[in-house]
């Protein structure tokens, strides 16, 4: 059970998602192709794909190749072969049964009305051709034919058959509790076991039997006897009790019901194999082709007390190994990669941080394997204010025979916020460069201070005024 | 940087009326003066200079040039009731450069310490005169040119 879990480690919603899209698209292509021969031509084409990666795993060079070339022209001849049964699936224009309807057979078939229908035929003597469809699509086999997709009535399907109807020639096809179409022409077959009774009507229905699954009811106009052809098989039917349990059987086993179960029943296990299929690639991607990505992430370090201040770090980013499907690595983002170290067990002055997994945020499916360094370390300082003397800072020289006997500044002290242990070793602000050269009598300068380190702040406004005396040297003229 | 040490005591012979008006004059300033209040000495002169010269400071500036060649911290104590120790704490910026220990002797003392200067002396500077119990007795600031 813990295998089973750690292949599905790192699960994301998306995944969830990513498997249940495909899974359903799959579904969907079996619900609209089954039956068809499409499906069956897909199907061998899958498993030639299987036998084709089964030879790449064994290193079979030639047959891996031959199978290549086979699925390729197999793609190709489907498409050509199946053209009219795939355009048939794809040219519906009902959006319903094409994204979410399952397509019933002859589950909701009136079938006494077709029993009815055809007693009456039998008994007036007049021919008939009757297709009951089941999984297989018609398509390929049947030519022409009238669409007529009228309500299935007895008046509707006799009146089909009455002599001089233009469509009593063709055999209609009915689907559910429709006509669809009337006048259409069957393969007839070659078979050279045919009673030798049977007409051309007899040998189209036995033509159509023997290639799809459908029932076919033909109605002699010599006879008026009642045949029914399926799979390879004819029945010969001489009461309604026979008629109907031929059609029910065709219909679904013994009963309506059973059909509709049995049909669940497929498009149950058709699902669940959809999803298997695509969990199988899913986990395929995902733990197959395991690769290393090295990121480099910087740092967010998170402070309990916004008094405190970060005043270095031995690193600012962190470089992380990280591991997953190359899918997975390829998609990360910097920004979905976060160190973030709290800082609530620190204190002021230096501290060493472990960096460890529980500091590291990843995307799911993406596993850590290095941390470099996975020790920071951090100087801390907490915000302080202090009052600090001001010097003014003389640069050049004073003309000659000059000389400055005081120089006081107004305000004397400033106050100044910074960090603790910066402000420890500092109790004097300099004023700029204050140029000499030019002072030749007393008087008064504006003077800036200037703040170093630079994250200490001047807390108050007043100017700074710097006062000087200017006199001649003793000694000198 | 050199540092040079010199002091210089002066004997007088204390007259009644002399030692009246100083007992006097210790009285009215002992509101402002703590080191009086102890009863061991009182600064009355420190000021940065370019020389010494007879006992007394020379050019009392802020500002010296690289050229003078050295500069002088001159600190005057009168009285000085007993042998004290004092400190001249010479800072370049906020960096303490060299400390100069003196002694002071009763009953006043002169004292004074000396950097000579190089081109690398240019710059802000200041002095502290601290008392042996690291009380600071006063502030000098002045800087060095060109």
């Amino acid at each position: 059970m813990e295998a089973l879990f750690s292949l599905f480690s790192g699960f994301r919603w998306q995944d969830g998602l990513d498997i249940l899209l495909n899974a359903y698209i799959l579904f969907r292509l079996y619900v609209l192709f089954r039956g068809t021969n499409v499906i069956r031509a897909i199907l061998t084409i899958c498993v030639l794909w299987a036998v084709s990666q089964a030879a790449v795993s064994l290193g079979l060079i030639i047959t891996n190749w031959a199978m290549q070339g086979i699925i390729t022209v197999a793609a190709l001849i489907v498409i050509i072969v199946f053209r009219n049964e795939i355009a048939s699936v794809l040219q519906t224009k009902n959006l319903k049964s094409f994204l979410w309807g399952i397509p019933r057979y002859q589950f909701n078939t009136p079938l006494n009305i077709i029993v009815e229908s055809v007693y009456e035929l039998a008994r007036k003597k007049i021919g008939a051709l009757i297709v009951l469809p089941l999984k297989q699509g018609l398509d390929s086999v049947v030519q022409d034919g009238i669409p007529i997709r009228g309500k299935l009535s007895q008046e509707l399907l006799v009146s089909i058959f009455w002599p001089d109807n233009p469509l009593h020639d063709g055999a209609a096809i009915l689907q559910g509790e429709r006509i669809i179409s009337a006048g259409a022409i069957l393969p007839l077959s070659k078979s050279k076991d045919l009673p030798s009774f049977f007409g051309t009507r007899h040998r189209a229905a036995f033509g159509l039997a023997e290639l799809t699954d459908a029932l076919v009811i033909v109605v002699s106009e010599e006879r008026g006897e009642i045949t029914l052809f399926k799979e390879n098989q004819i029945h010969g039917v001489h009461n309604r009790l026979a008629l109907g349990k031929l059609l029910q059987e065709h219909a679904g086993d013994e009963s309506a019901p059973n059909g509709i179960r049995n049909q669940a029943i497929e498009l149950f296990a058709a699902g669940l194999i959809s999803l298997l299929c695509f969990t199988g690639i899913w986990l395929s991607f995902s733990k197959g082709m395991e690769t290393l990505a090295t990121h480099e992430v910087p740092v967010e370090f998170i402070k309990p007390d916004q008094r405190m201040e970060i005043i270095s770090s031995s690193a600012s980013n962190i470089k992380l190994q990280i591991s997953g499907a190359r899918t997975l690595i390829n998609a990360v983002k910097p920004e979905q990669i976060k160190i973030k170290l709290n800082l609530l067990q620190a204190v002021v002055g230096t501290n060493k941080l472990p960096v460890t997994r529980e500091n590291i945020l990843l995307p799911p499916g993406i596993r850590l394997k290095k941390i470099e360094p996975s020790l920071l370390e951090i100087t801390l300082d907490s915000l302080v204010e202090k009052e600090l003397s001001v010097q003014p800072h003389w640069v050049g020289t004073l003309p000659k025979g000059l000389i400055m006997t005081q120089a006081s500044v107004t305000p004397q002290t400033v106050l100044v916020t910074g960090g603790g242990l910066s402000l420890k070793e500092i109790s004097t602000i300099f004023t700029e460069q204050l140029s000499l050269n030019d002072l030749t009598e007393s008087g008064t300068i504006v003077a800036v201070p200037v703040l170093k380190p630079t994250s200490i702040r001047l807390k108050t406004t007043e100017t700074i005024r710097v006062h000087y005396l200017i006199s001649k040297k003793a000694g000198t003229l | 940087m050199t540092i040079i040490l010199t002091k210089k005591s002066n004997k007088y012979r204390i007259p009644a009326l002399p030692v009246f008006f100083m007992v006097l004059g210790v009285l009215f300033t002992t509101s402002v003066c703590p080191q009086q209040a102890n009863g061991k000495m009182v600064m009355t002169q420190a000021v940065m200079c370019e020389s010494i010269e007879t006992f007394r400071p020379l050019n009392p500036a802020v500002v010296f040039s690289i050229s003078q060649g050295e500069v002088y911290c001159f600190s005057n104590f009168d009285p000085v009731v007993q042998k004290t120790i004092i400190f001249h704490k010479w800072y370049k910026r906020d960096q303490l450069i060299f400390t100069m220990q003196l002694t002071l002797m009763p009953p006043k003392w002169s004292s004074f310490s000396r950097i000579q200067l190089r081109d690398a002396d240019k710059g802000p500077w200041r002095v502290e005169i601290r008392t042996a119990d690291d009380t600071l007795l006063q502030t000098l600031r002045f800087s060095i040119v060109d």
